[in-house]
């Protein structure tokens, strides 16, 4: 007797990630997630709000687990956040920022059909970036260095904050639809926003900033790149995140 | 150009609190409330405002010293009590650390769908209402100037210190203007301190905001305290404007006949920070 099996489907490649803090003492309020299932997602957890790194930690793995981002979707993800508290039993200072919200970005992606399209979600400051060897093809949401600003809008714990979500359609201003097909040498980057704006920044500089990412393939070599970024004045001192499928 | 240093724990700014509990704030104001009661009131929620803005995933950052000058009758001193009685101006985190008392209110929040829910919340108190005897503002003021000047000998670096003076009466211990003035010419490099005086009343009359010419007020004591009252650097004047309020070149910090929404306003414009580096 034959039983007939379902070929397995090739998993995903996971791309490279790599993370370090703004400084060897603080804490890292970014958060990087990645499936074999295609998707990837980073957070940047803001350090002005409460427990950030716990907010952002929880965006990753719930939009890796499903890339769906709706008001539903963050309603379970804020649900989630206000369980890991008993806010009665907070310090006044605690409680009031508890309740102020904690913010943080999310850069999702989705990779379906092997790279045939690719679908970017961003909300806040975090960088999603299409390149073809060294020449970038395309960046989201933002193309130029000057659109980092000190407030970005962010995902956040006390729902009164999300309602610039209201005046969004999501499909339109939160998602980019990418591929790789036609391109010779795909990739695709994922970063938090000091590297974001260190990239845009530095686009038409010699030699190209993504031959110099290209080359950073190890969490040492990526922290003594940062640490050289920083010390020429070039980067932002903030915690800072790659997820890098070359 | 003045008032550009950006604050940071390594250089905060200083905000100077010196308030009339004179017998007369103990007037009913339209609220129902004394003004003495409704003073304390705008004080610690500014007080609870200035901590919060400061407290980041790593607990409360000292990017502020906050003081508190209570005057009334014979007495002129520091307005903290409890673990914060033994000085006047103390960074951010111990003002957090230290109120005096945590109250249990209620507030409506956004329920994040489409609904009010009413929440219970800790409210800390550092400050409790008093009124009792003369005004004397001369020896506040000259306590201000003590105050501030060791500070600024401190904190040469920093943005200048920001006092905001709530009275509701003249001084009964001579005329200020003259300590007002030594007040306003301490300095850090990036600037003067900053001078702002809040007349409040329950008598009505005539209210004048951020004036630039005292020939606008009616009296010889509005236009005293015009000229104890520093301009308004350009991004509180921003504030003010965004707030309603009618702004020129060169208008002062001051508020003469303040109605109970005018303390709230004049606290709110008076303690916001410029730049807050390193968040």
């Amino acid at each position: 007797m034959t039983v007939a099996v379902a070929a397995p489907r090739p998993r995903a490649r996971l791309p490279l990630a790599f993370s370090i803090p703004k400084a060897e003492d603080s804490r890292n309020e970014d958060s990087f997630h990645r499936s074999t299932k295609g998707v990837y997602a980073l957070s940047d957890g803001a350090s002005i709000s409460f427990d950030s790194a716990s907010w952002a930690r929880i965006l990753v793995r719930r939009y890796t687990k499903s890339p769906q981002f709706t008001r539903a979707w963050l309603s379970a993800a804020i649900a989630e956040f206000r369980k890991l508290y008993d806010r009665d039993r907070l310090s006044w200072v605690q409680q009031a920022s508890f309740d102020k919200g904690s913010f943080a970005s999310l850069l999702g992606v989705r990779f379906i059909d092997a790279g045939r399209l690719i679908q970017v979600l961003s909300i806040g400051d975090s960088l999603a970036v299409l390149c073809d060897g060294d020449y970038i093809k395309a960046t989201f949401p933002f193309s130029a260095a000057s659109q980092f600003t000190r407030s970005p809008q962010l995902l956040c714990t006390n729902p009164a904050e999300n309602v610039f979500l209201d005046k969004v359609e999501a499909d339109y201003d939160l998602v980019a639809d990418w591929t790789f097909q036609g391109l010779a040498q795909p990739a695709l980057l994922c970063m938090t926003d000091a590297l974001g704006h260190w990239l845009l920044s530095q686009r038409d500089s010699s030699p190209a900033p993504i031959s110099l990412l290209r080359k950073v393939r190890t969490p040492s070599e990526f922290a003594r790149f940062v640490k050289e970024e920083r010390a020429m004045g070039r980067m932002k001192r903030d915690d800072t995140t790659l997820l890098a499928l070359w | 150009m003045p008032y550009q240093a950006e604050i940071s724990r390594d250089n905060p700014t200083c905000f100077l609190f010196v308030i009339d509990q004179s017998g007369s704030m103990d007037e009913i104001t339209e609220t129902g409330r004394s003004k003495a009661d409704f003073v304390a009131d705008v004080l610690n929620k500014t007080l609870y405002t200035l901590v919060t803005s400061c407290s980041k995933s790593d607990g409360v950052r000292n990017y502020f010293d906050v003081g508190v000058i209570a005057y009334g009758g014979a007495e002129v001193a520091g307005g903290f009590g409890g673990a914060l009685a033994g000085g006047i101006i103390h960074p951010i985190n111990a003002i957090g650390e230290h109120a005096l008392r945590v109250e249990e209110r209620k507030k409506k929040v956004d329920d994040g769908a489409g609904g009010i829910i009413e929440l219970k919340t800790k409210f800390p108190v550092w400050f409790d209402p008093k009124s009792a005897g003369g005004t004397p503002m001369r020896a506040a003021l000259g306590k201000t100037m003590e105050t501030v000047g060791g500070w600024c000998e401190a904190h040469r670096s920093s943005y200048p210190p920001t006092i905001l003076h709530v009275t509701d009466g003249q001084s009964t211990d001579g005329a200020p203007e003259d300590v007002a003035d030594g007040v306003r010419q301490i300095a850090t490099k990036d600037g003067p301190a900053l001078l702002f005086n809040l007349h409040i009343t329950t008598g009505g009359g005539l209210e004048t905001a951020f004036p630039t010419n005292e020939a606008e007020l009616a009296d010889e004591y509005s236009r005293m305290l015009f000229r104890m009252s520093s301009p308004l650097p350009a991004h509180l004047a921003k504030l003010a404007g965004d707030k309603g309020y009618a702004m020129g070149d060169g208008s002062r910090g001051f508020i003469f006949n303040g109605d109970p929404q005018c303390i709230v306003d004049f606290f709110e414009i008076g303690t916001r920070p410029k730049l807050v580096a390193d968040r």
